[in-house]
């Protein structure tokens, strides 16, 4: 089951959370396994699957990433491997320049700001891959889907060096 | 002469009846139960006028004792007398021994299936928890007057799989029907009412006696949707008294190891002298050590040195979860107080000063939870039907599988709303594999060795093939109690094994039978007499739904054949439902079930286009 159909919606990559969330929150209210407590087990055992495929379907759209992903993917769009190389050497030396300010982070006298400045650049450098996939996600041509589709792979990229970031910001700042 | 009823068109024939529903808060110190009654959910009294059950079971000669009358063995008889079971419920020994190593009980059983010498024999925590749960039930029923539909039970929000299967595992053998596991901190906003108008986010945080959670949820026309949850399952108010135990014997000047009756004595001092400090600036403290008197001043000041470092734990637990459900403590509109241990003026003003707003702590804090239990399970049991609760929970821990070097990799990750069904693939490592072991872990970390290990089996009959040319799906089932059920199946064969997560932890169906059967006096009878109702049961509910679903719009689903094949099958299940073999009933049941499977996802999916297109005439 296509998953913008499922909450009546058009498969475009923008879409409007709020009522994406107001939809997931009334089709949960038909359908939660709670609704079917005192019923037959059968009824239990399908509520639960379509409780389940629910939740999977909003957690999908709601995120942005995960929301292209699959969009790309209904969408035809080549799925490369993640392990898949880089053409873009520009990019690849970028990840390791970043790569190298979370190392140092450790050494700084000022970790703090350090992580804050790391952070900044992240969300900078992510807000723009980010908007260029978006208007290409909306294009919708083959060409387009393809570039899209190596934006989202170098927005993974960036992701997890956030969460490396939060992790070691973690770490730093246990007692 | 009765008055024959008649219906209103597309209404249920089957008369409206009030089923009898409780929640139960099965506390580490203490439990109650509650109910719905006339419309007001309140906690139920014992004879003596009490509600609040002290979580102790003391294993007698003549007898098992539950609640105050085994709390007075505590001390004189600490071997035979479990305290804080819910401790020990899912744990192996390992992890009992290093985290509370100064209990009195002896241990025995194997590593994953811990056990306690009693002068009853072998006793699982489970069963003691199960003492606890059929006291509660039998307390219910004859305040309620008749048999209980079943029961909420609540559950710390960070149990592990293996903690709540324990649970469940503890009701079965009491003779519940669980209608629900339910989160504490979920409860407590639901006991406040808090869906009432009031829209936006909210931080529960519950200190109980042995856990510590803390739940941000985002609450929206009676949706309660949990986004994070956190804490810690082995920080509570029994960490206090210890704080304050080890003062003592530092100021004291005595040396462990200590009589098993001086330290349930230290216990008791310290328990008193923290409540004593909720009110008083100091407490005087005595103790009588080979027959010498000894006593010392407890201030305030000092014992909150003792524990700001605990304390401080629980408000770093705050900072990651919030993060976790992406909101800024700004946003947090209400901070909800649970657990006799918020209690302590210290955890109250820090929890303040962190949230920056004064917390709720209107009902009583050793209640909330119960009362909240028994809203949900009064809704649970079909008493409202225009009720308009949702709760969403989320699992608390991530889950995963054990991959090449010892590594996890997450097929769910902490914090997913629930249920939920999540499948990953894998493949052969070496030419010719025939079998593969699959290795369920539970826990945020990347080693095998830091994860708790929930299960372990093997899916065999792989036919051989090159390595990597195998496709093996590992499916992830959670339902909305947060128990999880895994399966693998080889793609292109369609080899399968299945299990649910329970073997290696807790307790097998075999052993479980075996404890309901010692558990009761008349015991063959007994379970026939039990199985055969569970069944009869389970017929007219599958009766009461397939015709009540005949009657209203969703009757139109089906074809005119369809409905003499349902009605048929419906007619002999309900003639063999009153007869007493088991399997036949079962077998009937099955019968009909087939027949209309595809009747109840069809109305299913009738149901989601009704909802979707309700919002959309809203939204015009």
């Amino acid at each position: 089951m296509n998953y913008f159909h499922l909450f009546g919606l058009t498969a475009n990559f923008t879409i409007d959370i709020g009522r994406l969330s107001e939809l997931y929150q009334a089709l949960q209210k038909t359908v939660h396994p709670d609704r079917f407590a005192h019923a037959s087990s059968q009824d239990q055992m399908i509520a639960v699957q379509k409780s389940a495929m629910i939740n999977d379907a909003y957690q999908t759209l709601k995120k942005p990433l995960k929301r292209a992903e699959y969009l790309l993917k209904l969408r035809g769009s080549q799925m490369l491997s993640e392990q898949a190389s880089f053409s873009d050497n520009q990019f690849l030396m970028r990840q390791m320049e970043l790569r190298e300010m979370l190392t140092e982070v450790k050494f700084s006298d000022d970790a703090n700001s350090e992580i804050d400045k790391i952070n900044q650049t992240l969300d900078e450098e992510f807000l723009i891959l980010f908007n260029s996939m978006q208007s290409k996600l909306d294009q919708d041509t083959n060409k387009a889907n393809e570039l899209a589709y190596e934006e989202l792979r170098k927005l993974k990229f960036y992701q997890k060096l956030h969460i490396e970031l939060e992790r070691l910001e973690e770490q730093l700042f246990a007692d | 002469m009765a008055l024959l009823q008649i219906a209103e068109p597309g209404q249920s024939t089957v008369p409206h009846e009030h089923r009898l529903a409780a929640g139960i808060d099965l506390g580490t110190t203490n439990s109650l139960v509650a109910s719905v009654r006339s419309g007001q959910a309140q906690t139920i009294n014992d004879q003596a006028g009490k509600d609040i059950l002290p979580s102790v079971v003391s294993y007698q000669t003549d007898g098992i004792l539950v609640g105050e009358q085994a709390k007075s063995y505590a001390i004189s008889d600490a071997e035979n007398t479990i305290v804080s079971a819910k401790r020990l419920i899912g744990r192996s020994l390992k992890d009992i021994k290093s985290k509370y190593p100064s209990l009195p009980y002896t241990f025995c059983g194997d590593e994953n299936h811990p056990e306690i010498q009693t002068r009853q024999g072998l006793i699982n925590p489970v069963q003691v928890s199960a003492e606890i749960l059929k006291h509660l039930n039998t307390l219910a029923e004859q305040a309620l007057g008749g048999e209980l539909t079943g029961v909420v039970i609540t559950v710390p929000a960070h149990f592990d799989d293996a903690q709540r299967q324990s649970t469940k595992d503890a009701a079965k053998i009491a003779g519940l029907n669980v209608l629900r596991l339910l989160n504490e901190p979920t409860a407590a906003a639901v006991a406040y009412g808090l869906d009432s108008g009031q829209e936006g986010v909210i931080a529960i945080y519950d200190l109980g006696g042995g856990t510590f959670d803390i739940s941000i949820l985002r609450l929206n026309k009676g949706v309660f949707e949990v986004l994070a949850t956190g804490g810690d399952s082995a920080l509570g108010g029994d960490d206090f008294d210890v704080a304050i135990v080890n003062h003592i014997i530092e100021q004291a000047q005595l040396t462990r190891p200590l009589s098993n009756v001086i330290e349930r004595q230290l216990s008791q001092q310290a328990c008193f002298a923290k409540e004593s400090l909720s009110i008083n600036d100091s407490v005087e403290i005595t103790l009588s050590h080979d027959n010498q008197p000894w006593s010392m001043i407890l201030t305030k000041a000092t014992f909150n040195d003792l524990i700001s470092g605990l304390v401080n734990k629980t408000l770093r637990a705050c900072r990651r979860t919030l993060k976790d459900a992406e909101i800024t403590v700004d946003e947090v509109i209400e901070v909800v107080m649970v657990g006799g241990s918020t209690r302590v003026p210290l955890v109250r003003t820090e929890v303040e000063k962190h949230f920056k707003k004064a917390p709720l702590t209107s009902i009583d804090p050793d209640k909330v939870v119960a009362v909240g239990a028994a809203i949900q399970a009064d809704i649970l049991a079909g008493n409202k039907p225009d009720s308009d609760i949702l709760l969403l929970d989320v699992i608390p821990l991530s889950l995963g599988l054990e991959t090449m070097g010892g590594l996890v990799e997450k097929v769910i990750a902490r914090n997913t709303t629930i249920p939920v069904a999540k499948a990953q693939e894998f493949t052969t490592f070496k030419d010719g594999q025939t079998a593969m072991a699959v290795h369920v872990l539970q826990g945020e970390r990347e080693l095998v060795d830091d994860c708790r290990s929930l299960a372990r089996f093997e899916l065999r009959g792989i036919p051989p093939m090159a390595a990597g040319a195998a496709h093996i799906r590992v499916t992830f089932k959670v339902d909305a109690d947060g128990l999880l059920e895994v399966s693998a199946m080889e793609k292109s064969t369609g080899v399968e094994s299945r299990i649910e997560v329970k073997p290696s932890f807790g307790l097998d169906d075999k052993k479980i039978t075996q404890m309901i059967v010692d558990s009761m006096t008349n015991a063959k009878e007994d379970i026939q007499a039990r199985m055969l109702k569970e069944q009869q049961v389970e017929a007219s509910r599958v009766i009461e739904s397939i015709q009540a679903a005949l009657i209203t719009e969703d009757g139109k689903l089906l074809s005119e054949v369809e409905i003499t094949v349902i009605n048929h099958a419906i007619s002999s299940l309900a003639k063999i439902a009153q007869t007493t073999v088991v399997a036949d009933i079962e077998a009937a049941i099955e019968i009909l079930n087939d027949s209309t499977a595809t009747f109840a996802e069809r109305r299913m999916d009738a149901s989601i286009r009704t909802a979707l297109s309700g919002q959309s005439v809203d939204e015009v």
